[in-house]
């Protein structure tokens, strides 16, 4: 990273900050703090305009709206990735001049939105009045009439609880002329109609309430419930047919798509353009920048800042100065930045541990999930998820990730001979009945698990001791070699040590000199770590934190032990797969056999597959992280933000 | 009566199919871990129907516990002539008691550490919630757990191998 400072004249600004965009390789800091210096204040001024970026994002937001209703109401279907297409420039320009046009369509489609709305609302009003009528469709007479001369008519609710008959009779017994009518009911309530003598309109009431009874009016109607319903129902009816003639002329623009997505991403770009300047510090005639570069990205800038004719400064950071981060790996090695990534960045300092690491992921990811057939299909689904779709970003280094884990798991697949499991033994032997066994290159874990165990020791300690390595190397690039010899060098020789030891001694391995050897190298790197562990601390300290850091013994021991779990994993793939096997051919030869067994096998296999490609996935992260970035990782970096263009779904290429 | 009993109990077949039901009631564990994953996950996805995918993949972590019982009991099943047409063998008591000993780790081991695992997946389902883009560090933590599963069925898997039969 390089830090830049430039200086403009004003008049060329709207030029250089569209080249500097199209680079897409300078991150733009914000300078507020400069404009709390009171040095700085005098001279310069904020360049913000706030209103220019709010309008920009609404004109987004409602073009953001038509796509999805267009997504929603019409007939494409959705790619299982979303890939942003190459445009030139030019292309792109010359979309963008029908731009008034595009816009009227996104008025257009929004009026129909507006319009669906209104609509949608319309339905749901008519469809709670009609449930709100249903219980009284029964009642003849007019909403609205609330009487005769000399009586009342009313309609009401009862509780559920309340007992109806129960009712008429008490009205029987007390009043002369009433008249009640239970029109429905339904768990909450029963709906019930009342005529009486105004007369004797208090007893009743009084009566009424006794029993729970609440009137129910409809002011705004007029004429009787079930000519209500049949009016709201006309209504619907004429709602739904303009809501599927709204949905047909909004599904009418879908090939209007494309273009709004041209107008979305200049939006996007004019948007990002105006939020920029509340980063750039003006004077009047010429305006100020403050960024960062990466090393690689330099050159092609100066040159386009000679071209445009600013000053610009371009100075290594400071020692000890925050940087954003940039990873840049080689191609094998970039798909594998998606691990760093989703851990942490590295530190501004740090050190990007992608590279060293790349190839044990594969490594690891290929022997837990071990299968050839299963590295195959593997393989060729990323291969051509990768050849179909133009993935970007960290889609793209996922799936070619992925793509990697399946050839190493199609190598450990070919090692240990696994294919399906031991699909090709058992099916010969349920359907010929011949023995045919795959032979393993190297062995047959499930036979000689202890020889993987072993290896898998093995791997562990060597990625163990790349991950101290590194550890190493940045104590001796910070200026601290004694550090990287006592806390990495004493190690090396105890753990190497005590590994030959141990092999001679339980083993008999390498024969009794070498095993003395080990012995020695072991006490030598046990008691210089017990006399330089505490070198940091005072007194007794010395001594108690030279044993402290003898007993990390155990933390390497539980580290390579960790490693183990490539033999438990590998095994449960394979088991797993031969279980779905054998349940396969339970039934026995013969066609219905052959069905039973395919069928079986393709359920169990997917889901097999599923589930371990996952556990080998968790697993190799795991011990990337843990055994392996515990050594020397730092992460905790901010990522390089670029002013660049952004766009979600073109992207725009320079004419060449 | 008692004596005939007694012969079915203490028989060696007997044991060792004793074991291999031992080893596959790791699933106990799955089961739970994943119902309690499974319960944050719909409170989650009630939330953003988007983080299904997610989630499924952080409910899925617990499963292996029992998927490991059932490689034991495969494996001893296997061992004792129940699958692969050659009958069950007459176990003598020792070697029945061994391959019952040898499911032990995985059959206990999976059952708690499936629980455990399955809070940690449910934590981390939390944790999606909130912050989607995290999901990695969520699937660390619940990893971390199953690595004690995972050393439970390498013992009882190089038990179980060694046995001699």
């Amino acid at each position: 990273m390089k830090k830049l400072s430039v200086i403009a004249l004003e008049t060329g600004r709207e030029e250089l900050m569209e080249g500097l965009m199209a680079l897409g390789a300078v991150e733009i800091t914000s300078q507020e703090d400069k404009l709390a210096d009171d040095h700085w204040k005098e001279l310069v001024a904020l360049d913000g305009n706030q209103s220019d970026a709010a309008g920009y994002e609404a004109e987004l937001s409602s073009v953001n709206q038509v796509l999805e209703a267009l997504d929603r109401y019409g007939t494409e279907k959705k790619p299982l990735f979303s890939t942003r297409l190459p445009v030139k420039k030019e292309k792109f320009k010359q979309v963008l001049k029908e731009r008034e046009e595009i816009q009227q369509k996104v008025d257009l489609i929004l009026s129909l939105l507006h319009r669906m709305a209104e609509v949608n609302s319309a339905i749901n009003k008519a469809e709670a009045g009609i449930l709100s009528l249903l219980p009284w469709e029964g009642w003849d007479l007019p909403l609205e009439n609330k009487g005769t001369i000399y009586t009342d008519v009313m309609i009401g609710v009862l509780p559920a609880g309340a007992q109806v008959d129960k009712l008429e009779q008490v009205l029987d017994e007390k009043t002369r002329g009433s008249i009640l009518g239970h029109l429905n009911s339904d768990n909450e309530q029963h709906y019930i109609s009342f005529i009486g003598l105004k007369e004797e309109r208090e007893l009743a009431e009084e009566t009424l309430k006794l029993f729970g009874f609440t009137k129910v009016q409809f002011p705004d109607l007029t004429d009787t419930a079930a000519k209500n319903i049949e009016k709201y129902r006309e209504k619907l009816s004429a709602l739904q047919d303009e809501k599927a003639k709204l949905e047909e002329a909004i599904r009418a623009e879908e090939g209007e798509k494309d273009k709004l997505r041209y107008l979305y991403d200049s939006l996007v770009i004019a948007r990002d353009r105006a939020d920029i300047r509340n980063r750039l510090l003006v004077t009047g005639k010429t305006f100020y920048i403050e960024g960062w570069v990466p090393a690689i990205a330099a050159e092609s800038l100066e040159k386009l800042l000679g071209e445009k004719g600013c000053y610009y400064q371009l100075e290594d950071p400071e020692k000890g100065e925050k940087t954003p981060v940039l990873l840049l790996n080689g191609k094998f090695s970039l798909p594998f930045e998606s691990i760093t990534r989703l851990y942490a960045l590295p530190s501004s300092g740090g050190l990007d541990a992608t590279p060293f690491f790349s190839l044990s992921f594969a490594v690891f990811f290929g022997l837990m999930f071990s299968d050839t057939a299963y590295g195959i299909i593997l393989t060729l689904a990323t291969y051509l998820v990768l050849k179909k779709f133009r993935l970007e970003g960290m889609t793209y280094r996922m799936i070619k990730m992925f793509f990697y884990c399946g050839i190493a798991t199609i190598f450990w697949g070919v090692m240990f001979g696994g294919f399906f499991g031991d699909i090709i033994t058992v099916v010969a032997k349920t359907f010929f009945h011949k023995d045919v066994v795959i032979p393993a290159i190297w062995f047959n874990p499930m036979e000689e698990p202890m020889t993987l165990l072993l290896f898998s020791f093995a791997l562990g300690l060597v990625h163990i001791y790349i991950g101290m390595g590194l550890k190493a190397y940045l104590d001796i690039k910070d200026g601290r070699p004694f550090d990287a010899f006592c806390d990495i060098g004493l190690w090396y020789l105890l753990l190497t040590g005590g590994v030959i030891w141990l092999a001679g001694a339980m083993g008999g391995i390498g024969g009794p000199g070498l095993s003395a050897i080990g012995k020695w190298m072991t006490i030598v790197g046990a008691v210089g770590i017990i006399l330089t562990g505490g070198r940091q601390k005072k007194g007794i300290g010395k001594i108690i934190g030279g044993f402290g850091s003898l007993y990390g013994v155990t933390g390497y021991l539980s580290d390579v032990l960790s490693y183990s779990r490539l033999l438990a994993l590998g095994l449960a793939t394979s088991v797993i797969a031969s279980v779905v096997n054998t349940m396969g051919s339970l039934s026995g030869g013969g066609i219905k056999g052959m069905i039973i067994m395919v069928i079986v096998g393709i359920i169990g296999h997917s889901y097999n597959m599923a589930i371990n490609a996952l556990g080998s996935f968790v697993h190799s992260c795991r011990l990337e992280y843990v055994e392996f970035f515990g050594k020397f990782y730092i992460g905790g970096g901010e990522a390089f933000e670029p002013f660049a263009q952004n766009t979600k779904y073109i992207e725009i290429r320079e004419d060449h | 009566m008692n004596t005939e009993v007694a012969n079915l109990v203490f028989n060696g077949s007997y044991l060792a199919i004793l074991g291999a039901a031992i080893a596959a009631l790791a699933g106990i564990g799955s089961a739970i871990g994943i119902g309690v994953a499974g319960q944050a996950a719909s409170g989650v996805v009630a939330e953003d129907p988007k983080k299904f995918g997610q989630a499924l993949i952080l409910q899925a972590l617990p499963g292996t516990q029992g998927i490991y019982g059932l490689l034991i009991a495969f494996i001893i099943m296997q061992k004792i002539g129940i699958l692969g047409g050659a009958g069950l063998l007459d176990l003598t008591i020792p070697q029945g008691a061994y391959i019952f000993a040898a499911s032990l780790p995985i059959g206990l081991v999976g059952i708690w550490s499936g629980m455990a695992q399955g809070r940690c997946a449910a934590s981390a389902i939390m944790l999606i919630s909130k912050r989607p883009e995290e999901i990695a560090k969520g699937m660390v933590y619940t990893a971390m757990v199953e690595t004690y599963a995972v050393l439970a069925l390498l013992i009882s898997f190089l038990m179980v191998n060694g046995v001699q039969i």
